[in-house]
């Protein structure tokens, strides 16, 4: 009776899947047009596109097309493309850190995918993402994300400095800390007349989140929230992720870092006029005019083996923010997530197209790698490039950052492995899961006061990150002030409650 | 009908003869009806986007009524002062200065003979006006920055000591009134300098023959020929003088807030707080306010001058 009810229940399992992929109707022929930051590129990226069409054509009768926004003024040409979509994009590619993915669901910007789509349309992308991870992608119960969550990756940010040029300065160990960091910067000061030792472009206000949050992180146990206008929220530390820290509004280590930027400053260890700058800093190292370069583990990964190339013996190492403290968070898994387009005429098709795009290996390595043999070579589950390659010429560009696959997935030969996996198994031994996953910020409320205090802090952050004043204590003072006027408190409390009704239940 | 005698002519034909009448000139101004119609008028009633919480699948008619939510947020923001009076100040200093240096430019360059010259000259000054904005703030930055900069050098191999520009927002008013004089200038003396060479000739020579001298005649002729122009220009003008030109600030002056005294205005205010929020109803309800502040103060502005002379009023 037992085996005969099995054998009973795993025919209807069979048949529940059987009929749902014969229903699928593709007897017309569409095209799927794929949102994606960068800039269009100027390599082989058609032909390897024309190849997959191909294959999608003869497998669901499918064609993709790219629609690119390009790096120039990427945030708004992004929101504004969502916003004035009109079925004429199916796929976006998004991110809940970096690409407003929240902000956009709450407009009405992606659509609701339902579980009965997910597993008739992208069955393997349905089963390879665990429950909790779906759980992860749902706003107000419904899914609008499919995740990046089988990838390795580190986006964690600090600061790439030249190994040789510390241990002259007699950091035998390299730089480690704010404090080396400040040696190391000194010593290139004093003994190299031709060399900036980190030749900020100060122009924008992307260095006030990560100086700022980077000494924080360095030096609390706080833990940045991410999904806000203005990176102020933090939670208190990893055993009491869910109160927010308050940081920001009192307490001297605010001060601490205001000081210590102005002593900087007026060391010299970047340009006076800093926040006008506007330089290519990573361009500026690889001709050796610039000591360091201020951004993420995932670049540095790269630019050590740039850096070989362009300055031998360079041995650019890695001092990431929170190492002194031991302060390190894995990347959230909606770091790169696919969605689709509220007004996609072929929604079932686009689920489709990504299935295979994630899932299909063969459709992966031509996206991702290009042509075998020809383009690229595969020893050891590594990939090598020809001699003389060059990737804006030679190479392909999908930008497939929502939903890379490590199942898929070959290690770079040319990359230092024996660096990057020496520094990523000490990230292991550290590192804790993003603990506000479930945690999006709705903005109703105190959306108003958000955007003003999203003003106070661009105008006194870089003032305090790049150490233009004549007096720390009294400018922090100011900004303090200036957070209250605008009505921080009633923000936090905010925000508080509703990670409260979240996580305190 | 009939006429009742010495009573002057009222007839006045109909609308389509009117119109059969002026067909060329009718023809001719179509691209521009064609223009303000599709860029100006057509998108009119997008405006509502400000009353609205927008949602991108709702579309902006069927997302839901705020009233006037959008608009707290330049009252609350207590910048609000600091922002008109910036914002204002730089335009009338640009309306001001900029139409002055015009007209000078203008009746100068029609007073010079030399035909290669005058052309060259007026190409010359015109070129700026093509540069973009964010050209103009590298050459600005290369010139004034302390580190590096072509100026600052140039102090410092006379033995001068170069201030820092860049962290004074002391000198940014006059920075920027320059640097917008030197791309206007070109492109504006065009204009009077068509309505001078459109004048009528036979006045100039009369006032030769009596003897007036080159003074004499741009002071007595060629100035009261163009008031009709200089006060349409100041008319059109003056309606976007809450609206800064963000293009010009935001290059020139960035994030850099140790300028922001002197330098913020409306725009770049906006843009800093939204550009994480992307809130295109609260962005259009600033742009909406702008416009009917902006509407309001033409017509005013109209109804002054038509009280002064009624001649001179664009309606």
């Amino acid at each position: 009776m037992k085996k005969l009810l099995a054998v009973l229940l795993a025919a209807m399992m069979l048949m529940s899947i059987v009929p749902a992929v014969a229903e699928i109707d593709t007897s017309e022929h569409v095209k799927i047009v794929y949102l994606v930051t960068g800039d269009k590129p100027t390599n082989r990226t058609d032909e390897v596109l024309a190849k997959i069409n191909e294959l999608l054509t003869e497998k669901i009768n499918a064609e993709l097309e790219f629609r690119w926004i390009e790096w120039t003024d990427w945030q708004t040409q992004y929101n504004l493309a969502l916003a004035t979509q009109s079925g004429d994009i199916d796929l976006i590619g998004t991110a809940t850190d970096w690409l407003d993915a929240w902000p956009n669901s709450q407009k009405g910007a992606f659509l609701a995918l339902s579980e009965d789509m997910l597993k008739t349309y992208a069955p393997k992308t349905w089963e390879t993402v665990s429950e909790a991870h779906w759980n992860l992608c749902k706003y107000n119960g419904e899914i609008y994300l499919m995740p990046e969550d089988n990838y390795a990756q580190w986006t964690n940010h600090g600061f790439m400095y030249r190994g040789d040029w510390a241990r002259a300065a007699g950091l035998e160990n390299g730089v480690h800390s704010w404090a080396d960091l400040a040696v190391y910067f000194q010593y290139v000061k004093d003994n190299m007349p031709d060399v900036i030792p980190w030749d900020a472009n100060g122009n924008g206000s992307s260095y006030s989140p990560q100086m700022a949050g980077g000494w924080q992180t360095s030096h609390t146990g706080n833990i940045a929230i991410e999904g806000f206008p203005v990176s102020i929220f933090y939670g208190e530390s990893k055993d009491n992720p869910y109160t927010l820290s308050r940081y920001y509004v009192e307490g001297d280590e605010l001060v601490n870092f205001a000081k210590e930027m102005k002593r900087w400053a007026d060391a010299g260890f970047w340009r006076a006029d800093v926040l006008n700058y506007t330089g290519d800093v990573a361009g500026e190292m690889e001709e050796g005019k610039t000591a360091a370069h201020q951004h993420h583990t995932q670049t540095w990964t790269g630019e050590r083996t740039t850096m070989e190339r362009k300055q031998p013996g360079s041995d650019l190492g890695f001092f990431y923010f929170g190492e002194e403290t031991g302060n390190l968070i894995s990347l959230n898994i909606t770091h790169g997530a696919m969605a689709v387009a509220a007004q996609s005429k072929h929604p079932e098709r686009a689920l489709m197209v990504y299935d295979l795009m994630r899932n299909d290996p063969e459709i992966y390595h031509l996206m991702q790698y290009g042509f075998e043999g020809e383009m690229y070579t595969v020893e050891d589950g590594k990939f090598s490039r020809p001699e003389g390659f060059e990737d804006s010429k030679d190479g392909v560009s999908f930008n497939f950052w929502w939903g890379r696959n490590d199942d898929l997935e070959y290690k770079n030969a040319q990359l230092d492995w024996d660096a990057i996996d020496a520094l990523y198994a000490e990230y292991d031994k550290v590192k804790i899961d993003y603990p506000y996953g479930q945690y999006i910020y709705d903005n109703s409320t105190v959306g108003v006061f958000m955007d003003n205090l999203s003003n106070v802090y661009n105008t006194y952050m870089p003032r305090i990150v790049f150490g233009m004043n004549d007096d720390p204590e009294a400018l922090v003072k100011e900004f303090r002030q200036a957070l209250q006027d605008a009505g921080i408190e009633m923000v936090m409390s905010e925000i508080q409650s509703q990670l409260d009704a979240v996580y305190k239940k | 009908m009939t006429k009742a005698p010495g009573k002057v002519n009222t007839y006045r034909p109909s609308v389509g003869h009117t119109i059969w009448q002026n067909r060329t000139l009718i023809l001719m101004c179509l691209p521009a009806i064609a223009f303000f119609f599709v860029f100006a008028y057509m998108p009119m009633p997008g405006a509502y986007i400000a009353f609205t919480n927008f949602q991108y699948n709702k579309g902006i008619f069927a997302s839901p009524f705020v009233g006037l939510k959008n608009f707290q947020f330049l009252f609350i923001s207590g910048q609000l002062g600091l922002l008109l009076k910036n914002t204002v100040l730089y335009n009338i200093a640009f309306i001001v200065l900029g139409n002055v240096v015009q007209l000078a430019f203008a009746i100068l360059l029609n007073e010079v003979t030399h035909k290669a010259y005058k052309k060259s000259a007026q190409s010359i000054m015109f070129l700026p006006y093509f540069i973009s904005d964010v050209l103009v703030s590298l050459l600005v930055y290369n010139l004034l920055n302390y580190d590096f900069g072509f100026i600052s050098h140039l102090v410092r191999s006379l033995g001068g000591e170069m201030p820092k520009v860049y962290q004074n927002a002391n000198a940014w008013p006059f920075i920027i009134v320059a640097v917008n004089l030197w791309k206007s200038t070109g492109y504006g003396t065009v204009v009077y300098f068509a309505a001078i060479t459109g004048m009528d000739s036979s006045m100039m020579e009369a006032a030769q023959i009596d003897g007036a001298n080159a003074w004499q005649r741009i002071r007595y002729i060629t100035l009261p020929t163009l008031k009709p122009t200089v006060i349409i220009l100041f008319l059109f003008a003056i309606g976007g003088i809450l609206k800064g030109n963000f293009g010009l600030f935001y290059n020139l002056v960035g994030n850099n807030s140790m300028l922001f005294k002197t330098t913020d205005i409306i725009e770049t205010y906006v843009y800093r707080s939204m550009m994480n929020s992307f809130n295109f109803s609260q962005s259009s309800a600033v742009g909406l306010f702008q416009s009917v502040v902006g509407f309001f103060i033409v017509l005013g502005a109209n109804a002054f001058v038509k009280h002064l002379d009624p001649d001179y009023a664009l309606f």
